[in-house]
């Protein structure tokens, strides 16, 4: 009968100094002004009223480790949280009572810390503590709707007396962890959650931005190297357009030096011969000037641009292309053409690949056959005026099949081709909000052409 | 020598703390409140150059506060923002945005401009930290005007104001972040801490690596009256995040820290081997000048842990952030950077930087 007594009495006494406890703590929770200040009073209650002797309150890190970081605690051992490793992973350092509330949102219990298996990593600093037994608590709060509130943490309570934890402590613990998990997040708000998901927008439009930025110098280096590729392949062409004019230059000089040897100088023709001289050399120099526009200049100017103009640049670097494979030309430029905002090179390149795919398309076509027009229109639109910039060839043309595909990157037909012109081409007139397509031609070949809105 | 640098504020002298109260009054006019702030100003420089400090600030003497100065007298703010709450129960409230957009008012170029007309010695500027300003925007949020558009406007102004500073002939802009301890604080899972560093970040990225070596970043639990809100907090929760921000200069308060070779061990840990430290050798709360030798011995002991070519020395913090603050005295303040000074000479010499 007294031992029943005894026991009634002991029932009493815990049941009394966690009222008290849990008074302090209801306190606490109403007045607390900031979460760790609220987190530190918790724990210093709990280890107050004596039945542990050490609290800590960890939460869930996103490292590697998945690590368990204390972030308040209070009683004896606080040296013992400082080496305390413990993970909320699947690894070893996961399995212990920390580890486990956190993935299952369940309390968590050790009796016997010193015989209990989920508990051998950290065994011997805990029992030179003192501890015999402990229990984590998730601090969750779970609600009727089905939901939880979830601080991604886990309140450590560790006893000297094993089996420290019975049902009703557990159940007395985890309500407690419940509205420490509410008064936290009230006290949060929503300040972290509001800015975090401002900067993060934020965030994801400064890396799209980079990454635009850093496609777009790409593909300006692509399209210098496809540039230099291309007049590569004309080396031989346009040493005859520069080499044609320097002979004329050299015969003229010469029969200069022999019209001046006269006794009596035929000036006239001397005068004739040095006007021829002066034109041939303007005639290559332009031929170079273009040449090392197209191959020093990698970024973008825009300006205003005549595409008649550029037509014109261009023509003489692929003329001796065109007629070496005895190709006939056609122009067809209208008058008054509308001018564009463009970047002049980059519009010359997109003209001397669409020329130059012409020339190769006819390549194995009959010699009867090869006849290239390259036309400019003026197209108006409801938005106003825009230049068209055709080339059409009776080449080989594409089939149906082809036609997908024709503009894609690597994509070629030419052996050896790179298949990266037509691409960048795209790219090109897309940047200048423009349009770049081909149509087979009713008989022969195909048509390539791009328009171009025009300045107002 | 080491370099050394102030932090910022210096107090106002009373003159001006009065006139202060006599604008707000009405019993002085706008141009005579200019005239008291210019000659604060200038007397503040005139007696930092004495201190033979070879860089110098304003003193922040025209400034409202570190925190508040470019928005000070904007119409679309209410003075009930978010209370930061010192170890002394004192409370300072920063304002609540009520509507965009947003603009800043007097950015601290302006401040630059005139002390340029007096200092001889190069000026550093101090501008508040975008994540400070950040939590103007109410967490109730604003009817058209989102807190992305906020966080938007509030980035090109602070972009702006920093690259104006660097074009003016700024020494170094000293981008104020005592709110990186205190949001630990505030939120415990260091969320906030994160969304701050990542917000400052997206103001350095805009700038070259060129730029970003004139441009440092200050961190301190607070200073204001004779206390502090956040140095409770572990600096261990501050600093790894703190030196992820892309600016090359740290100014760390040190001197008032009570384990500060564990703070010293935590810098050796996380700062990068491109960022100077600049530590701080002097307490603005302590009223107590230190002397020469005191600090002299503070720097050898930072450079057990920092390479003396990446070390430097300040003052923990400003020595009155907040205008009205009257709890130091002008000449406490010009005392303990003479100090400053002095002592960091002396440990130069002992560490044989020239």
């Amino acid at each position: 009968m007294s031992q029943q007594r005894e026991a009634y009495g002991e029932t009493l006494g815990r049941l009394r100094r966690r009222l008290r406890t849990l008074h302090q703590c209801t306190n606490a929770l109403l007045q607390a002004e900031s979460e760790q200040a609220l987190l530190r009073s918790i724990c210093e209650i709990l280890v107050a009223g004596g039945e542990v002797r050490l609290a800590w309150v960890g939460y869930c890190e996103d490292d590697a480790e998945k690590t368990v970081r204390p972030v308040a605690q209070a009683g004896d051992g606080v040296e013992y949280l400082e080496r305390l490793k413990t993970s909320w992973g699947e690894i070893e350092l996961g399995q212990g009572p920390v580890g486990v509330a956190v993935r299952t949102g369940h309390a968590c219990w050790v009796d016997d810390i010193r015989t209990n298996p989920r508990f051998s990593p950290w065994r011997a600093a805990a029992l030179a503590r003192g501890y015999a037994s402990c229990l984590a608590v998730p601090l969750i709060a779970y609600e009727a709707s089905g939901g939880a509130v979830d601080l991604r943490g886990t309140l450590n309570l560790y006893a000297a007396e094993c089996s420290a934890f019975d049902e009703h402590a557990i159940e007395h613990y985890t309500g407690l962890a419940a509205s420490v998990a509410y008064a936290v997040t009230a006290l949060r708000g929503h300040l972290a959650e509001d800015l975090t998901s401002g900067v993060t927008a934020l965030r994801a439009r400064a890396e799209r931005k980079r990454a635009e930025e850093a496609l777009q110098q790409a593909r300006e280096e692509l399209a210098h190297v496809t540039r230099v590729t291309t007049l590569g392949e004309l080396a031989a062409s346009i040493a005859h357009e520069i080499n044609q004019p320097l002979a004329a230059i050299g015969a003229d000089a010469n029969a200069c030096l022999h019209w001046l040897a006269a006794d009596r100088p035929d000036l006239d023709s001397v005068r004739g011969a040095l006007t021829a001289i002066v034109k041939d050399g303007l005639r290559a120099g332009e031929v170079i000037t273009r040449i090392r526009a197209l191959l020093t200049r990698s970024s973008v100017a825009r300006g205003r641009c005549d595409l008649t103009g550029v037509i014109r640049d261009v023509l003489p670097l692929v003329g001796p292309e065109i007629r070496r494979h005895g190709i006939s030309l056609e122009m067809s430029l209208a008058p008054n053409l509308p001018q564009v905002t463009g970047d002049r090179i980059q519009l010359q390149q997109v003209l001397l690949n669409l020329l130059m795919n012409a020339v190769e398309a006819m390549r194995e076509v009959p010699p009867v056959r090869r006849r290239m027009v390259v036309r400019a229109t003026t197209d108006h639109r409801d938005d106003g005026p825009w230049a068209i910039v055709a080339v059409e060839d009776a080449g080989v043309g594409f089939s149906q099949a082809e036609a997908p595909r024709l503009f894609e990157a690597f994509y070629t037909t030419k052996p050896g081709g790179l298949g990266m012109g037509l691409s960048i081409s795209r790219s090109i007139i897309d940047n200048h909000r423009g349009r770049l397509w081909a149509t087979t031609n009713s008989d022969h070949g195909a048509t390539f052409q791009f328009a171009l809105p025009g300045m107002p | 020598m080491l370099p050394t640098e102030p932090i910022g504020s210096i107090p106002r002298p009373a003159a001006l703390i009065e006139g202060v109260q006599g604008f707000r009054a009405g019993r002085i006019s706008q141009p005579e409140l200019t005239a008291l702030y210019d000659a604060a100003v200038q007397d503040t420089i005139r007696r930092l150059e004495a201190t033979g400090s070879p860089v110098i600030t304003d003193g922040e003497q025209a400034k409202h506060s570190f925190a508040t100065y470019s928005i000070h007298g904007l119409e679309n703010l209410s003075p009930d923002g978010v209370p930061i709450s010192f170890a002394d129960g004192h409370i300072r409230n920063l304002p609540r945005l009520t509507g965009g957009p947003f603009r800043y008012k007097t950015p601290a170029d302006v401040y630059l401009e005139i002390a340029q007309r007096y200092a001889q010695v190069p000026l550093k500027q101090a501008v508040v930290s975008a994540s400070a300003l950040s939590l103007l925007y109410p967490q109730g949020g604003l009817r058209g005007y989102s807190r992305e558009e906020y966080l938007d406007a509030l980035i090109d102004e602070q972009e702006g104001e920093i690259r104006r500073c660097l074009k003016k002939g700024a020494h170094v802009v000293q981008m104020d972040f005592t709110e990186g301890r205190l949001s630990i604080k505030l939120d415990p899972t260091r969320r906030l801490l994160r969304s701050f560093i990542d917000l400052n970040n997206l103001v350095l990225e805009r700038f070259s690596a060129e730029e970003r070596k004139r441009i440092g970043v200050h961190t301190c639990p607070g200073a204001d009256r004779h206390s502090t809100h956040s140095a409770d907090v572990d600096y261990a929760e501050l600093l790894p995040s703190l030196f992820e921000l892309q600016a090359t200069s740290f100014y760390v308060q040190l001197a008032s820290e009570p384990h500060r070779q564990r703070v010293l061990k935590l810098i050796r840990e996380h700062a990068k081997a491109t960022q100077r430290i600049f530590v701080g050798v002097i307490d603005p709360l302590d009223p107590r000048v230190e002397t020469a030798e005191e600090i002299r011995d503070r720097v050898l002991e930072a450079a057990e842990y920092i390479p003396p070519d990446r070390l430097g020395t300040t003052d923990d913090c400003g020595f009155a952030p907040f205008s009205d603050d009257t709890s130091r005295t002008r000449g406490t303040a010009f005392d303990k950077i003479r100090a400053r000074v002095a002592g960091t000479a002396l440990a130069s010499t002992v560490l044989g930087v020239d």
